[in-house]
């Protein structure tokens, strides 16, 4: 699978990028041990003139570097635990619905369409308005929009494995069905749920971006969308306060992206070999 | 399209004027204001209600006050400071109980009913007093209006009440009603409040929800001559970087209250046919404050409250929040008030480490993590630059090791919180200095405000001699007295920090160069715009 996967140029390109935005996350405590938000030099410095900052400063005068590093931090903070939180929620609901069937399938698949016929970014921003910005709330509000497709594929995987001769065997020798369920159904239902994990990161890290750059975000933390948000005032006088974080966050989007796909085409050669 | 053609003779006049200009160019460059024209505004704002006799706030007195008129209006020359209106002369009577207005002759409402006594009555009483946010205070003791005449009245006050300080809030609270439209309605729910009808130069045409409001020129004015402009379109771009592209993209021709972002000044300065004015918010000056909630037990202590004072450098608030646009604060009234300021009053120097000395001396003592003890902040959102102030109170307050968790609500939320739950310890606010202490700057440190109000006392200060003060100068009728009053107010403001005052900025208007009488008067933006024209 791993041979597979690293076939894939965009996978492996994917990775990288990847693996880069990991390491500044964990280095950016050690590379850069004072808070980000503190003001490190003359406001609004430019690019590449004091090769201590060398990435400029903000309109306070705080670290544009540091305030990357840190914000990957938070970004891929956010973006997990968002994914991971709306995965596990999802594939409980999912699984549940679709092997007990009946009344709960009915009452849980009702729930799910009433959440989904919501736009996910503004269930997130209604959320986070009412509940105020921190970075629990943005996880949280994140994953409320975000359960529903995992949900719904494991139940479609989870209505077919629950026909299969195994399932029915495992029922004749007496296991619990909730043992059943969560042993032997949803082991097999997971790899479609995880081959969307990555659009989920994704389209959360994007999210979370969006809600701070509408001042919803965590104002303690520093994040890359609250960044862009922060050098919009001044677009056409510094333009480089919006594009650097720009840039880290279409690259995080990309990286993630691509190694999700690369996932899934590896997958999909191995079952075509099998 | 004729307009555009270049003829023969045209040339020839524009050749004899270039001509004319070098040889004589003052007389080139006194202009005669022109009639007729179109000016587009920048709006960023769309007030629901727009009735400045109810809501006497800048956002609805920016569309407003060139449709309804105060009885005077702030002036550069004027005595006193105040230019007349629908009021030609004013005078307030020895023992503080009576002020008598003369008021204008032949002024007609916008549906063609005379302006009368009758009006100014029902509005003082049946609106400034019971209704407008600021009224309520200034007009408290306000118990009668006699109308002798159709063109006198008579203000009768059940206690004396300094007419300094009528006169000082004529141009903001005193926007006059017709009481044919209002009378026997609910004043608060009267459709007039979305379509005012006034006096004033301009109707209000019509408004269409997120694009603009349009105000067309009265023909019955009583000014003569007035107004010069045919209407004026109020563009509503809530987007503050838009302005700026519109501006430079001549779509409008003005921009107010700073709508274009202070980083961009710099550059649009430069941009050919576009001129960056200061002047004309001498009378609107906003103050930068720190309000404390002192039922905190860290805060209610004199010592960490100056030691809060000493961590902030307000000369780097200025330079880089403000970009210079704005001046450092001393005390509860701004520098550029002439009639109440005094420098004399304690100051608190930025000093690290004696504000890191007062906090150990408080009993504050750093922890193991350098903290000593941490707070909640919450910077009210109205303006980027109260934001900003937030994000660098934070960094400011670490210096000294205390902890400032930051906590950002849109406006509704951030009201609530501070002036009704109190659920803050520190917080950024942005009231407004209007020209006398008693209107609006008084209640911010005086105890007994009931909560909710937003804008007054929420922090359950209670100083019993700063209240005393408070209480003689709203009965101390002789000016000077009053004005000393309110110096020894401002020097035990500044002594015990019930709030901490740290700049004082006015806005700035950006305006093509063919807009004329740009920033006339201390209050133009708020003004009537009668004698504004455009050259084409």
């Amino acid at each position: 699978m791993s041979r597979l996967f690293l076939r894939s140029p965009e996978a492996v390109a994917g990775t990288i990028i990847l693996a880069l935005l990991v390491a500044m996350a964990l280095a950016a405590p050690w590379l850069f041990p004072r808070d980000p938000l503190a003001i490190a030099g003359p406001a609004m410095l430019p690019p590449f003139q004091d090769w201590t900052i060398p990435l400029g400063t903000d309109r306070l005068g705080r670290d544009v570097l540091s305030g990357l590093f840190h914000g990957a931090r938070t970004s891929l903070a956010v973006g997990l635990a968002a994914a991971a939180t709306s995965i596990v929620v999802g594939v409980l609901v999912g699984t549940i619905a679709g092997f007990a069937g009946g009344w709960v399938d009915e009452v849980l698949m009702r729930v799910t369409d009433a959440f989904q016929t919501v736009p996910g970014f503004l269930l997130a921003l209604a959320f986070v308005s009412v509940a105020g910005p921190s970075l629990g709330v943005v996880v949280v509000a994140i994953a409320l929009g975000a359960w529903t497709q995992p949900a719904r594929i494991t139940r479609a995987e989870v209505l077919s494995i629950r026909e299969r001769d195994y399932v029915a065997g495992a029922r004749v020798i007496g296991m619990h069905p909730a043992e059943i369920a969560f042993r032997e159904v949803l082991p097999n239902a997971l790899p479609p749920v995880l081959a969307l994990s990555s659009v989920i990161v994704a389209a959360a890290v994007l999210t979370e971006a969006a809600l701070s750059f509408l001042g919803l975000g965590d104002p303690n933390r520093v994040t890359w969308g609250g960044m862009i948000a922060e050098g919009r005032a001044v677009l056409r006088s510094a333009p480089f306060l919006s594009i650097v974080p720009g840039i880290a966050l279409v690259l995080t989007v990309l990286g993630v992206y691509l190694v999700g796909e690369g996932a899934v085409e590896a997958s999909a050669v191995k079952r075509g070999n099998a | 399209m004729s307009d555009f053609r270049i003829s023969r003779r045209g040339v020839l006049a524009g050749a004899a004027v270039l001509l004319a200009s070098t040889a004589m160019p003052s007389f080139v460059f006194a202009q005669e204001p022109k009639k007729g024209g179109r000016l587009v505004v920048a709006a960023d704002s769309e007030p629901r209600n727009l009735n400045p006799a109810i809501v006497a706030s800048n956002g609805v007195f920016f569309v407003s006050s060139k449709v309804v008129e105060p009885l005077a209006e702030a002036s550069f020359e004027g005595e006193d400071g105040l230019s007349p209106r629908l009021a030609t002369s004013w005078e307030g009577s020895e023992d503080g109980k009576s002020v008598t207005f003369k008021l204008r002759e032949g002024v007609t409402w916008h549906d063609g009913k005379p302006f009368t006594s009758a009006d100014v009555a029902f509005s003082a009483l049946q609106v400034w007093k019971p209704l407008q946010n600021l009224g309520r205070v200034v007009f408290k003791d306000l118990e009668a209006v006699e109308t002798p005449d159709e063109h006198t009245a008579v203000f009768r006050f059940a206690k004396p009440t300094p007419f300094q300080l009528i006169r000082n809030a004529l141009p903001a609270l005193t926007a006059v009603l017709p009481k044919h439209v209002y009378d026997g309605s609910d004043i608060a729910a009267n459709p007039a409040n979305n379509a005012p009808i006034g006096t004033g130069p301009f109707t209000f045409a019509e408004h269409k929800a997120g694009e603009y409001y349009r105000l067309a020129r009265n023909e019955a004015y009583w000014g003569e001559n007035q107004p010069l402009l045919d209407e004026i379109i109020y563009r509503v771009l809530p987007d503050r970087a838009a302005a700026a592209g519109a501006l430079e993209a001549e779509e409008v021709d003005l921009a107010a209250f700073s709508a274009v972002p202070l980083a961009d000044l710099d550059r649009i300065s430069k941009v050919p046919g576009i001129e960056v004015v200061t002047k004309g918010y001498e009378a609107l000056t906003y103050q930068l404050i720190v309000e404390i909630n002192h039922r905190r037990k860290e805060l209610a202590d004199l010592k960490v409250r100056q030691a809060i004072a000493h961590a902030i450098d307000k000369e780097f608030v200025v330079k880089t929040i403000f970009l210079g646009h704005a001046e450092t604060a001393t005390g509860p009234v701004p520098k550029n008030d002439k009639q109440f300021y005094t420098a004399d009053v304690p100051g608190y120097a930025f000093d690290v480490a004696k504000a890191n000395a007062l906090l150990d001396e408080a009993g504050y003592p750093k922890g193991a993590d350098g903290q000593r003890f941490s707070l909640k902040l919450l910077p009210a959102p109205y303006f980027n630059e109260t934001k900003q102030f937030g994000a660098y109170l934070r960094q400011a307050l670490a210096e000294v090791g205390i902890t400032a968790e930051l906590v950002n609500n849109d406006s509704a939320a951030h009201q609530k919180a501070v002036y009704t739950d109190h659920a803050f310890d520190l917080a950024v606010a942005p009231p407004v200095f209007r020209g006398d202490p008693a209107i609006s700057t008084t209640i911010l440190v005086q105890s007994g405000a009931p909560d909710g109000v937003p804008f007054s006392n929420q922090g359950g200060y209670k100083n019993a001699d700063i209240d005393a003060l408070i209480a003689k100068a709203a009965e101390t009728l002789d000016a000077e007295a009053r004005t000393k009053l309110y110096y020894e107010f401002q020097q035990k403001v500044a002594e015990d920090l019930p709030l901490i005052n740290v700049a004082d900025w006015g806005f700035i208007t950006v305006a093509r160069d063919t807009v004329k009488n740009v920033s006339n008067n201390p209050r133009w933006a708020v003004s009537n715009w009668a004698d504004t024209w455009v050259e084409k």
